[in-house]
């Protein structure tokens, strides 16, 4: 799930200082999971709006606003009513924000921050375990992300910084290499005890972009 | 042993007074022969640590020019600096005649006063180590002759992790550990297994985490098997050298 936390109303607020006619699009499923965009936020915003003295034009829960393909079919219920509108409330991740902006070709707002990919332990709790990096090296670390859970991104061993159990930045954890070292052991992959990892290739993650 | 400070330079504008405590530390070393400038080939005097103040590179080439026969190591962090920036510095190093480098990943922003800033660690000390011995990025121009350089890595002890990282170095041809003593003894077993792999080993310790004067100190480590204590100075002015220079009379 990608993990998003509401904005501040005041920042939205300004973002549609300059429009009266706004649509609420949500999203029903990261943003959903983690109470930031399912059809109760939607319903929170709607209110808000209203009281702002904003005119809704429509309000509607996509099930995932960041897949075109959903996206084309559901936006056709909310067709008539986004001609009369000026400006799209999105509450859903940056991405969902993007291709809802991309795909009706209005001003979109942002209703949410997007923090990380998230594991969700319960409802409003979440860990981040992957970085999305492009070079996934789980098969060798005893299965946890280094990268990600390390908060230097290192990749060959810990830093000098550990208290010999915690990690330097999160006090009460234990350094992810100490976690990775005792998965290796357990699987018995001693060989990649011993496995040195050459530096990150950057650019590999641009090559994904298009603009 | 050699005992060998390391010392920052100053984030501030007091570059003239900081100069003027460092050289009463040089000088103090070479007059006291715990350090000197006329050392053993292949061992520095003085460590100059990049952190946040001026460029220690601008130090150690004034620090060149003024002592011809100084042995300088630069130390600097993974934290500040991406592969370009250290391809540049390695260049300047080369140029200035300062083959002694120390490594470490570097202490996390939020562990200093610029808790915001976005850390770097681009590559990690096996990527430099990569770059210097095994030649990993082969294709740039202009840095011919990296095995000039002296590599030191600063690490941790006493975990298996720390052990296996040491190995990797080792293996991946780092000439030197540098290794933490933070408890109240040395990493005994640590310093044996780096020695016994033919690499010389020196131990890292704040002043501030001597417990007590400098010759006790020494005496009390005489026994290991190192090649030496790098002694980082935190207070420029007074520190434990000056106040062994003063108790002895130097």
């Amino acid at each position: 799930m990608f993990l998003t936390e509401k904005k501040d109303l005041k920042e939205i607020d300004e973002a549609l200082s300059k429009y009266k006619k706004i649509g609420i699009v949500g999203c029903a499923s990261c943003a959903s999971v983690c109470l930031t965009g399912g059809s109760r936020e939607v319903k929170e915003m709607e209110r808000h709006l209203t009281a702002s003295e904003k005119e809704v034009t429509f309000t509607i829960s996509i099930d995932e606003p960041c897949d075109k393909r959903v996206l084309r079919e559901d936006i056709r219920f909310v067709e008539d009513e986004m001609d009369d509108t000026e400006a799209v409330v999105v509450l859903s991740c940056g991405t969902g924000v993007q291709t809802i902006g991309e795909f009706v070709e209005k001003k979109v707002i942002s209703g949410t921050d997007s923090r990380y990919i998230a594991k969700t332990e319960h409802i409003g709790e979440y860990n981040a375990l992957c970085g999305g990096c492009d070079e996934c090296r789980l098969n060798f670390t005893g299965g946890v992300c280094t990268i990600t859970l390390c908060p230097k991104g290192l990749l060959n061993g810990p830093c000098e910084g550990h208290d010999g159990v915690h990690c330097e930045v999160y006090e009460d954890s234990e350094c992810v290499f100490m976690k990775s070292y005792k998965l290796l052991s357990k699987y018995s992959e001693e060989e990649n005890l011993n496995r040195v990892f050459f530096p990150r290739d950057y650019g590999l993650l641009l090559k994904q972009i298009k603009i | 042993m050699r005992i060998i400070p390391q010392i920052e330079t100053p984030a501030s504008e007091s570059y003239a007074s900081f100069e003027g405590s460092l050289i009463k530390i040089i000088n103090g070393m070479k007059k006291s022969g715990l350090s000197g400038l006329d050392g053993p080939e292949g061992l520095p005097s003085v460590v100059l640590e990049q952190n946040f103040g001026i460029n220690t590179l601008i130090l150690c080439k004034d620090l060149k020019d003024r002592y011809k026969n100084l042995n300088t190591a630069y130390a600097f962090n993974m934290r500040d600096k991406n592969r370009i920036s250290i391809i540049s510095d390695l260049m300047t190093l080369k140029r200035i005649g300062v083959k002694d480098i120390i490594v470490s990943e570097g202490l996390h922003p939020l562990k200093t006063m610029f808790k915001a800033a976005k850390p770097v660690y681009d590559i990690d000390v096996f990527g430099l180590a990569l770059i210097l011995k095994r030649d990993f990025m082969n294709s740039l121009h202009g840095i011919d002759g990296l095995d000039f350089f002296n590599l030191g890595v600063v690490i941790g002890a006493s975990t298996l992790a720390d052990e296996l990282k040491a190995k990797k170095l080792i293996k991946t041809g780092v000439d030197r550990l540098i290794v933490n003593y933070t408890g109240e003894n040395p990493d005994v077993n640590m310093v044996n297994y780096i020695k016994s792999e033919n690499k010389e080993v020196f131990l890292y310790i704040k002043e501030s985490d001597i417990k007590y004067p400098l010759d006790d100190f020494i005496k009390s480590n005489e026994d290991l098997n190192i090649d030496g204590i790098i002694v980082k100075v935190v207070s420029e002015k007074s520190n434990i050298f000056t106040q062994y220079f003063e108790k002895n009379e130097i």
